[in-house]
C-alpha cells in the first residue's frame, strides 16, 4: 500500500483495499467523498487561487465599465477613478446618438463571425484530418505547407494586392470573412487533437464494415473530436470578433464596418486629434461632443460583452466528464 | 507519370478535403510570399502598378537590414526579444497547463466555469486600454501601487522612469493576458482524456497529484511540445502592444522595453521605407524558422511522434 | 520533396499569372480614359476625414456640375482619420488606380521621391493655369522636392507662429504683463504666482521646451538649421548652448513643480475646455485666439514666441496629390484647377448645398443648418484654396486679409524648398529616431537634468552615425542652393 502522502485521499486506498478503512474521524468523515476528486482542503485552496487569478482578470473589466459611467470632466481632472466624484451616462448617450452605425456593426460582426467561423472550421477540420492520418500519402507536406505560412508571411502591401486587385474584395463583406479563414496554428492543433483522439483500430473496424472515409468522418471522429472542434471554433470567433485591422484596409463603406473596427477607429481618430492639435482646434466642432475616455471604455463594454456571454456555450465542451459517446479500448 | 496518378486516385479522399485550404493558402499566404523581394530592392513607385515597382525598384542586396544590426541599440533589442520570449514560452507553458488541470480539477464544476470565462476577459482588452489599467497602477501621481506603499511609509516610486522594476511587470502583464486563452487549448484536451486512464491509476493507488503526473502530463505532452516548437518559431516576434502601450513609450524604459518590433516601428517612423519593414519582417521570420527545423529535429529524434513534421 | 516543391511553385506561378492576366484585363476595361466624345472622366479621389452621410448627395451636385464644365465626374471617398496613416501608405504602395489623394509633410516628401505622385509643373503651366496664380508663391515654392512641384498645396496660412497662449482669467487676476514674455525664462514669475495660489491650476500644460530652429525633420531629431548667424550650415541643435540653457530652464520649471510628474510620458491633450491650465504652447494663425476661446468657452489670449516664419513643414500642411497611376492627369488638374479658383464648386464641396446644408445671408456671409454639422462636416483645411470659402456670420470681416497679412510678413526658414533625401543614411537615421524618442521627450518636458543627460544624448547619437548624417544632409543641401541660384 503506498505510502500516505499529504493531501494523499485515503479513500483511493480504500477502494483500492475493497474496503473503507476505519479508525480516525479523518478518516470516517472522507466515507462520502467521491474517490475521483481532490482533498477538500487542497480544492479549497486551488479554489482560492484560481478565484484570486480571475478576480485580477475581472477587475479591469469591471474598472472599465465603472470609466464608462464616469463624466468626462471628472476623468481629465482626476484620471481614473475606482469611485467616480461625478457619475454620468454621457458616453452611452454618446453611444446611443450613433445608434444606427452601432446597430450596423453589430450585424456586421455578428455575421462575419458566424459565417467566417463555419466556413474556418470546416476548412480547418478537413485539411487537419487528412494530415493526420497515416494513410495519406503527401501529408507530411501539407503539414509543412500550413506550417511554413506560420512563419513566413507575404506582407501587408502583397496580400493588400492580391485580396483587391487579383480577387476584387476591397469594400466587400468578404473581405473581412476570407484574409482570416486559414490558419496554420489552429490546423497543427486541431490535428495534433486528431491523432490523439481517434485511434485508427475504430476506423480500420469500421472500413472493415464497408463505411466511407466521408462517413467515418462525421459520424465517427466528429463526435470524438467535439472537444478540438470547439476549441478551433472558440479561437475562430473570438478572432473574427476582435479583428479590427482587416476592416481598416479593405473596407471604405460605413455600412461595412466591423463592431472592433469602429472602437479602433474612434480611438485613432482621438489619438490622430492629440498629435495633430493644429487640426483638432480647427475641427474642433466635429470633436466637440465626444467624451472621449468615457465613451471609449463605454465601446469596449458593448463590444466585448456579448462575446463574452457566449464563452459559456463553447465551455460546455471544455468541462470534463462530457465527453462524447467514449469509446473504451 | 502512371505511378502518380495511381496515388493521386489512392488519396482522393484525403486530397479532397485538403483542397479548399490549399487553394486559400496558395492565395492568400503563398502568392504575397514574392512581396518579401523587397527586403532587398530600394522601393520605387511605378505608373504600372506594383509589379512594375517591384521589377523595376533597385536591388540593394543586404542594404535595408543593416540598421538592424549597425549599432548597440542592435544588440539590445536583440537580447531583450530573445529573453523575454524564452521567459514567456517557459513560464507561459507552465501557467496555461497548470491552470488548466487546476480547472478541471475544481469539484465545482459552475465555479470552475465562472473562473474559465473569468480569466479569459484579459484577452479582449485591447493594449491600448490595458495599458490605462497599468497606468492606473504605477502612476507616480494618483497610482495605486504608490498610494499602497504610503501606507507602509515607503516613498512614491517613479515606475515609468525606473528600468529595473519592468522585466517582472512585463512578464507578470504577458500572463495576465495570456494564461485564458492559453489555457483553453489544454483544457479541451483534458476533457478528452479517456476516464479509464484515471480509473486504472486509481486503483493501482495514485494519489491525484500522481494522477496528474502520469495521466494528464503525459497525454498533454504532444501537445505541449507542438505549441512550443510553434512558439520558438516566433521566438523574434514581440506582442507590439505590450512593449509600446503598456511602458507609455518612455524613454527612460527602452533599455528593457525596447524589442525588435518596436526598435522597427520608431526607426521608420521619419523614413517610411517598405524595403526596410520587410527585411526586418524577413528576418525575424527567417531566424524563427532556423530554429524551428533545429528544434523539430532535436524532437523527432527523441520522439518520433511528437515532432511536427 | 524536391518534386513536390517544383510543383508547389509550378502551381503558385500559374495561379498568380492567370490572375494578373484577370486583373489586368479588368483594368483596362474599367477605366475609360473619357474624352471630347461625351464620355466624363471620372476621377477617383481620396481624402482625409470622418466618412459623411450626405457625400453623395452632394456630389451628386458637384458632378452635374463638374460634366458641364470639364466634362468629369468626381468619386470622393474619405478614409478616417485614425486610418489615414495606414490605410493610404498600403494604397499608395501597391499601386492602386487613382486620381487625387490628400497628403501633407513628411509623407509628402517621401511619396514624392519615391515617385508616387506626378511631377504638376507641367500641368500647372496649362489646365492649372489659374490655380498656379491664385497660390501664395511661398508655399508654391516650399513644395518642390527636388525642383519639381508634385501636389497643389491648400492655399492657406503658410507660415507658423508658435505662440505661448494664457488663460486670461488669471491673467487679468494676478495683474501680468504678458506684452513682455518672448521667452521661455520670461514666464518664470508668472509661474511662481499660479503655482502658489492656484491649486487646481497646473502651471504649464505640457509642451516641449521650445528651440528655434529650421528643423530638417521635426524638433525630435538632431538636424536643424539655425535662422540666424551660419544659416547656411546644418548642425545638431541639441549641442549649443542655447539648447542647454532652454532645456535647464525647462528643468527648474519641473523641479518647481509647474508641470505634472508624468510630463514625459503623458498623453494628455489638455482639452481647451477643461480650465486647468495657465500657459500652454501651440500654433498661431490670424484670429487663432478667437477660435480657441470659442471652443474653450472662455478667453485665452496668446503672445508670440517667434516671428511668422515660412518652413517646410508649415506649407505642407496639406496638399492635394495627382497620383502616378491616374490615367487622366489632364483631366484631374483641370477639376484642382476648379476647385481651388471657383467659389461656387470649392464651397460646395467644403458646405454642401445652399438650403440644405447652410443658408446664405443677405451679406453674403454663411450660417450653418444643423444638417451640416450632422451629415456634411468635412475639414475644410485639407480641400484647397480658404481664400475663397464663404465667411461665416461671426467671422470677422477681414480674415482672409489677415491670412494674407501673415503670410506677407513671414520670415523665411534657410531650407525653405529644400527636402533631405534620406536612401543614403537610412540605417543611421533609423538608430538616430530610436535615440531621439529615448531622450528627447524627457529632455524637453524637463523631466531630466540637462547637465546629465544632454551630454548623454550626444554622445549615443555620435556613436549611431551622427556626423556621417550632418555630412550627408550637408551635401544635398549645397547641392540644392547651387542650384537655385
Amino acid at each position: 500500500m503506498a505510502k500516505l502522502e499529504r493531501n494523499e485521499s485515503p479513500v483511493v486506498i480504500s477502494s483500492s483495499l475493497g474496503e473503507m478503512k476505519g479508525g480516525g474521524t479523518k478518516v470516517v468523515r472522507k466515507k462520502h467523498r467521491d474517490p475521483q476528486h481532490m482533498h477538500p482542503v487542497v480544492n479549497a485552496i486551488i479554489s482560492v487561487l484560481l478565484g484570486i487569478l480571475a478576480f485580477t482578470c475581472i477587475f479591469p473589466f469591471i474598472y472599465v465599465i465603472i470609466i464608462s459611467f464616469t463624466s468626462e470632466e471628472s476623468i481629465v481632472r482626476n484620471g481614473f477613478q475606482l469611485i467616480p466624484k461625478e457619475w454620468s451616462l454621457d458616453a452611452y448617450h454618446y453611444l446611443w446618438s450613433m445608434k444606427e452605425q452601432l446597430f450596423r456593426s453589430y450585424g456586421v460582426t455578428i455575421f462575419i463571425t458566424i459565417v467566417g467561423t463555419i466556413i474556418s472550421v470546416l476548412m480547418i477540420t478537413f485539411y487537419a484530418y487528412a494530415i493526420s492520418r497515416p494513410q495519406f500519402k503527401y501529408r507530411k507536406f501539407f503539414t509543412f505547407l500550413a506550417f511554413f505560412t506560420m512563419l513566413f508571411s507575404g506582407g501587408l502591401v502583397p496580400t493588400y494586392i492580391v485580396v483587391t486587385q487579383f480577387l476584387g474584395l476591397k469594400d466587400t463583406i468578404w473581405a473581412l470573412i476570407l484574409p482570416l479563414t486559414m490558419n496554420a496554428f489552429y490546423i497543427i492543433i486541431m490535428r495534433t487533437f486528431f491523432l490523439k483522439s481517434v485511434s485508427e483500430s475504430i476506423l480500420e473496424s469500421a472500413r472493415i464494415d464497408g463505411a466511407s472515409e466521408w462517413r467515418i468522418f462525421f459520424q465517427i471522429i466528429f463526435p470524438l473530436s467535439l472537444p478540438g472542434i470547439a476549441t478551433i471554433a472558440l479561437f475562430s470567433t473570438l478572432g473574427y470578433w476582435n479583428d479590427w485591422f482587416t476592416a481598416l484596409l479593405y473596407i471604405d463603406d460605413p455600412n461595412l464596418v466591423p463592431l472592433q473596427s469602429l472602437l479602433m477607429k474612434i480611438e485613432a481618430n482621438l489619438e490622430f486629434m492629440r498629435q495633430n492639435l493644429d487640426v483638432a482646434i480647427m475641427q474642433q466642432s466635429l470633436f466637440d461632443t465626444i467624451p472621449e475616455e468615457s465613451a471609449k471604455m463605454a465601446m469596449v463594454v458593448i463590444a466585448t460583452l456579448p462575446i463574452a456571454i457566449s464563452y459559456p456555450f463553447f465551455q460546455k465542451y471544455f468541462i470534463s466528464g462530457l465527453t462524447i459517446g467514449g469509446v473504451k479500448e | 507519370m502512371k505511378g502518380i496518378l495511381k496515388d493521386i486516385y489512392k488519396n482522393r479522399v484525403w486530397l479532397l478535403m485538403i483542397l479548399p485550404g490549399t487553394i486559400w493558402l496558395l492565395l492568400f499566404s503563398y502568392l504575397p510570399m514574392f512581396g518579401q523581394v523587397l527586403a532587398f530592392k530600394k522601393f520605387r513607385i511605378d505608373p504600372d502598378g506594383f509589379f512594375a515597382s517591384v521589377i523595376n525598384s533597385e536591388w540593394v542586396g543586404w542594404d535595408n537590414f543593416k540598421y538592424l544590426f549597425s549599432t548597440n541599440d542592435a544588440w539590445i533589442i536583440t537580447r531583450n526579444t530573445l529573453i523575454y520570449n524564452l521567459i514567456f514560452i517557459v513560464v507561459g507553458l507552465i501557467a496555461a497547463v497548470a491552470t488548466a488541470i487546476l480547472l478541471s480539477e475544481l469539484i465545482n464544476k459552475r465555479l470552475s466555469k465562472v473562473y474559465q470565462t473569468s480569466i479569459l476577459f484579459p484577452h479582449f482588452i485591447s493594449w491600448v486600454i490595458g495599458s490605462y489599467f497599468v497606468f492606473t497602477f504605477l502612476s507616480t501621481e494618483h497610482g495605486l501601487l504608490n498610494q499602497f506603499l504610503g501606507w507602509f511609509n515607503i516613498d512614491s516610486i517613479s515606475w515609468y522612469n525606473e528600468s529595473k522594476y519592468w522585466p517582472f511587470i512585463i512578464v507578470f502583464m504577458s500572463l495576465w493576458k495570456g494564461v485564458g486563452y492559453g489555457s483553453i487549448v489544454y483544457l479541451a484536451s483534458i476533457v478528452g482524456i479517456d476516464r479509464t486512464y484515471y480509473e486504472a491509476a486509481m486503483i493501482d493507488g495514485a494519489s491525484k497529484w500522481k494522477q496528474i503526473k502520469h495521466v494528464t502530463l503525459p497525454m498533454l505532452k504532444p501537445l505541449m511540445i507542438i505549441l512550443t516548437i510553434m512558439n520558438i518559431g516566433r521566438i523574434f516576434n514581440s506582442d507590439f502592444g505590450l512593449f509600446y502601450q503598456v511602458p507609455r513609450d518612455s524613454g527612460a524604459l527602452y533599455s528593457v522595453t525596447n524589442v525588435i518590433d518596436t526598435y522597427v516601428y520608431r526607426g521608420l517612423m521619419n523614413l517610411g521605407d517598405i524595403g526596410m519593414s520587410t527585411a526586418a519582417g524577413l528576418y525575424q521570420s527567417a531566424v524563427g524558422f532556423i530554429l524551428v527545423i533545429i528544434t523539430n529535429y532535436i524532437v523527432r529524434k527523441v520522439d518520433e511522434e511528437s515532432a511536427l513534421f | 520533396m524536391k518534386k513536390k516543391l517544383w510543383i508547389l511553385i509550378a502551381l503558385v506561378l500559374s495561379i498568380g499569372t492567370i490572375l494578373t492576366a484577370c486583373s489586368g484585363n479588368e483594368d483596362s476595361s474599367t477605366t475609360e480614359k473619357g474624352d471630347g466624345n461625351g464620355k466624363p472622366y471620372e476621377i477617383k479621389w481620396y481624402t482625409i476625414g470622418t466618412p459623411q452621410k450626405d457625400t453623395d448627395k452632394v456630389f451628386e451636385e458637384v458632378n452635374k456640375y463638374l460634366k458641364e464644365k470639364i466634362n468629369a465626374t468626381v468619386d470622393m471617398t474619405q478614409i478616417d482619420w485614425g486610418d489615414w496613416a495606414q490605410k493610404s501608405q498600403v494604397m499608395i504602395n501597391s499601386g492602386e488606380q487613382f486620381d487625387i489623394i490628400f497628403t501633407n509633410g513628411t509623407d509628402y516628401v517621401q511619396n514624392a521621391q519615391k515617385g508616387a505622385f506626378l511631377a504638376i509643373d507641367e500641368l500647372l503651366e496649362e489646365e492649372g493655369k489659374e490655380l498656379k496664380q491664385a497660390i501664395n508663391p511661398a508655399l508654391l515654392e516650399g513644395i518642390k522636392v527636388d525642383g519639381k512641384t508634385y501636389g497643389i498645396p491648400a492655399n492657406k496660412e503658410a507660415a507658423r507662429q508658435s505662440v505661448y497662449t494664457f488663460n486670461k482669467r488669471l491673467v487679468d487676476k494676478y495683474n501680468f504683463d504678458i506684452s513682455n514674455v518672448k521667452t521661455l525664462e520670461d514666464l518664470e514669475p508668472m509661474l511662481k504666482v499660479i503655482k502658489e495660489n492656484e491649486p487646481s491650476i497646473t502651471p504649464i500644460a505640457t509642451f516641449d521646451a521650445f528651440l528655434r530652429y529650421d528643423y530638417v525633420f521635426n524638433a525630435e531629431m538632431p538636424f536643424a538649421f539655425p535662422f540666424e548667424g551660419d544659416t547656411d550650415h546644418v548642425i545638431n541643435p541639441f549641442e549649443t548652448d542655447e539648447a542647454m540653457q532652454t532645456l535647464k530652464t525647462m528643468h527648474s520649471y519641473y523641479k518647481a513643480g509647474y508641470l505634472k510628474e508624468d510630463a514625459a510620458t503623458s498623453k494628455d491633450s489638455w482639452p481647451m475646455d477643461v480650465e486647468n491650465w495657465f500657459v500652454r504652447m501651440g500654433g498661431f494663425q490670424p484670429y487663432a485666439d478667437l477660435l480657441w476661446s470659442r471652443s474653450a468657452k472662455y478667453e485665452v489670449v496668446s503672445v508670440p514666441a517667434e516671428q511668422p516664419t515660412t518652413v517646410n513643414d508649415s506649407v505642407s500642411g496639406s496638399i492635394q496629390a495627382i497620383s502616378v497611376t491616374s490615367k487622366n492627369p489632364e483631366k484631374t488638374m483641370e477639376f484642382l484647377n476648379l476647385l481651388n479658383t471657383d467659389p461656387y464648386l470649392r464651397n460646395l464641396v467644403d458646405k454642401g448645398i445652399e438650403g440644405v446644408h447652410y443658408k446664405k445671408n443677405e451679406n453674403g456671409t454663411i450660417e450653418d443648418l444643423p444638417a451640416r454639422i450632422e451629415s456634411y462636416n468635412m475639414p475644410s483645411y485639407s480641400l484647397g484654396n480658404h481664400f475663397i470659402l464663404d465667411l461665416y456670420k461671426d467671422d470677422p470681416e477681414d480674415k482672409w486679409e489677415k491670412f494674407q497679412e501673415f503670410n506677407d510678413s513671414a520670415v523665411k526658414a534657410p531650407s525653405l524648398g529644400f527636402n533631405f533625401n534620406s536612401d543614403p543614411v537610412r540605417s543611421e537615421l533609423a538608430s538616430i529616431t530610436n535615440i531621439s524618442k529615448e531622450f528627447y521627450p524627457a529632455l524637453a518636458t524637463g523631466s531630466v537634468d540637462p547637465e546629465e543627460y544632454l551630454p548623454k544624448f550626444n554622445k549615443k547619437l555620435k556613436e549611431a552615425g551622427l556626423d556621417k548624417v550632418l555630412e550627408e544632409i550637408q551635401k544635398q543641401f549645397d547641392e540644392w542652393k547651387s542650384s537655385q541660384k
